[in-house]
């Protein structure tokens, strides 16, 4: 075999980054603006991921929250939920880091161009799904109509607060969100339910409608089966972004195979077709 | 090009293979096992049974770095080695396993780290009487530098590189009618591959295997990675980061598909949260998901996940109760 290693390079080799910002979204979750210490902009594509290094804790993948249109910066939300995040919590803006990618297909743009976009997200899928919401609020000319539904486990629980409430005063949007649970003690005063309740008034045209899906593994299916019920049954009519605890971001070091699938190589991103039959895939 | 090599012949060819590789040859330990170690250190072992540990392993080995990051946060790629790798005793099986990964690693984008070992290493065939009390291993399918044929008291030495034909040239030439012989011997010998395999494969496949089959198969799985850590084509990695005086060295280490962290996430969500789908997930990668996605099977059938099983469900073993258990029903 002679094919020869590029020279002085690795594919494993994080590029370094400064910390410009860091927000508080939730109890759980902050919001971190980035920027390569070189200045350059990191190139992704909304739904594309990066690998966060922290010397002595590894890596973690964590999805792109903000739009490639939105330059000069990439914004990271990220839940505190294992050693590396819980440390990443702990920086203060000026910190460096270290970081992988972009990783990952992305969004298919090119197939949401002049549809009626529904963008729904559960949890924290509403970090990688704000890559693309940003991007439709940066392009709004490209779309027929975008709205986006997203539901939350509790008033606390909501993230990007104030993004959504300009997303609901935007002419661009249509956008409503939901809790699972509003505890007595709330002052919280929105729509209270599952993400399925929000989708059960809806009337979209199916033949132009494409609905996009950021969740917890326990969203997919109730809300897959609405999107049957209100016509979405064709093909490239749901698009998925699905979660693997992804590890090298290449497709080499296994973690995030789904059967013969890499969701971090032949995903995140995936037509439901495309998955939908496969062992495990949707939860 | 066709030549032929006499005892002495052969160690002339190691020598100077050593020269310029770093070279690693099949020894009998003082442990009795056969293994490659490198050239000189012991007694060459030019027949026997396959070495327990992976030849995969030269290449990707279980625990390598891959880089070091200082306080500014620079990077900085290990030394180069001197001289390459050159691995000599390696059978047919052993050879499709290399083959099989170097596509994979080298799948874009390309994982440099495996290519700084593989590229320009030799890879030297042993086959023909070299198995067990000299009993016939089948021929490869050219997939080395060169390779060495056993026959009665000489080796038949092909070359498939032009590595291999300057490191032959200065032999004399080998007896065709011969080679012609060994490769038709090869071809009536049994399949490299059990059929066992390729019917569990295509049971997998038509998603012919129930789960209650994996319960009992992962009911007597012991946990132990071995039939993972043997596997030349198995290639899952973890990082693992170590504090230096002089920075953090990142290495990667193999991982094993097996062990109930392999896919768990931060959240907690595990894809893979129980033992019976870590244990369909091991055979269900080799036999259908890598067929559909490298055209073949994952299994290069060398044994050695059945021969490390301490429970007996290596993937012979589990392919054939697969077989057994629902190719008519």
């Amino acid at each position: 075999m002679n094919r020869p290693a590029a020279e002085n390079v690795t594919i494993y080799a994080p590029r370094p980054c400064r910390l410009l910002d860091v927000q508080q979204l939730t109890p759980q979750e902050k919001l971190f603006r980035l920027q390569l210490a070189d200045g350059s902009d990191l190139g992704h594509q909304p739904g594309q991921f990066v690998q966060v290094s922290i010397p002595g804790l590894t890596e973690a993948p964590i999805s792109v929250a903000s739009s490639p249109s939105r330059s000069g910066y990439f914004e990271l939300g990220v839940r505190r939920a294992g050693r590396l995040t819980a440390a990443l919590h702990q920086l203060q803006p000026g910190a460096p880091l270290g970081i992988r990618g972009p990783f990952g297909r992305p969004f298919q743009l090119a197939a949401l161009q002049g549809r009626q976009l529904l963008l729904i997200a559960g949890g924290c899928g509403l970090a990688p799904l704000r890559s693309l919401i940003q991007y439709c609020q940066d392009h709004a000319d490209d779309y027929a109509s975008v709205q986006i539904l997203y539901g939350a486990r509790s008033p606390d629980d909501l993230m990007f607060k104030q993004d959504l409430a300009n997303w609901q005063i935007s002419d661009s949007f249509t956008c409503r969100y939901t809790v699972d649970n509003r505890p007595a003690s709330s002052c919280y005063d929105g729509e209270t339910g599952l993400i399925t309740q929000l989708l059960a008034d809806l009337r979209p045209d199916p033949a132009i409608c494409c609905a996009v899906v950021v969740g917890p593994p326990t969203m997919y299916r109730p809300v897959i089966a609405e999107l049957r019920r209100m016509g979405l049954s064709g093909a490239r009519q749901i698009m998925l972004s699905l979660e693997r605890q992804m590890r090298c971001g290449v497709g080499k070091c296994g973690h995030c195979s789904i059967e013969h699938l890499y969701c971090c190589s032949d995903g995140p991103i995936f037509w439901l077709e495309e998955v939908e039959q496969l062992r495990g895939a949707l939860g | 090009m066709l030549k032929q090599l006499t005892r002495s012949a052969l160690e002339h060819l190691l020598q100077q293979t050593a020269a310029d590789y770093r070279l690693q040859v099949p020894q009998r330990l003082a442990d009795g096992t056969r293994q490659l170690a490198p050239y000189g250190s012991g007694e060459l072992s030019l027949f026997g049974e396959t070495p327990q540990r992976k030849p995969t392993s030269a290449f990707f080995p279980q625990t390598e770095p891959l880089l070091k990051i200082d306080s500014t946060g620079a990077v900085q790629l290990p030394a180069a080695a001197e001289k390459p790798l050159a691995l000599f005793g390696l059978d047919a099986h052993d050879l499709h396993g290399i083959a099989f990964i170097d596509r994979f690693f080298s799948a874009a984008p390309a994982d440099d780290v495996y290519l700084r070992q593989r590229t320009n290493a030799l890879l030297i065939g042993l086959t023909g009487a070299a198995g067990p009390d000299q009993s016939f291993l089948p021929l490869s399918a050219g997939n080395c530098d060169i390779e060495l044929i056993a026959s009665n008291d000489h080796w038949l030495a092909v070359a498939y590189s032009e590595t291999g034909e300057q490191l032959l040239e200065p032999f004399p030439d080998g007896d065709n009618d011969r080679l012609r012989a060994l490769r038709e011997e090869t071809s009536s010998y049994r399949a490299i591959r059990p059929d066992s395999l390729q019917k569990a494969s295509e049971l997998l496949l038509h998603d012919r295997v129930p789960d209650d089959f994996w319960e009992a198969i992962a009911a007597r799985c012991i946990l132990c990675s071995g039939c993972n850590l043997a596997c030349p084509t198995c290639t899952c990695f973890c990082l693992q980061d170590r504090q230096r005086a002089d920075g953090t060295e990142r290495s990667r280490v193999w991982d094993s598909c097996q062990l109930d962290a392999f896919m768990r996430e931060a959240s907690g969500h595990n894809p893979l949260g129980s033992e019976a789908l870590r244990t369909r997930r091991r055979i269900h990668h080799k036999l259908a998901a890598d067929p559909q996605r490298w055209g073949e099977l994952g299994c290069v059938a060398c044994g050695r996940c059945d021969r490390a099983c301490p429970t007996g469900i290596g993937i012979f073993a589990v392919a054939e109760e697969i077989v057994k258990r629902y190719e008519k029903g």
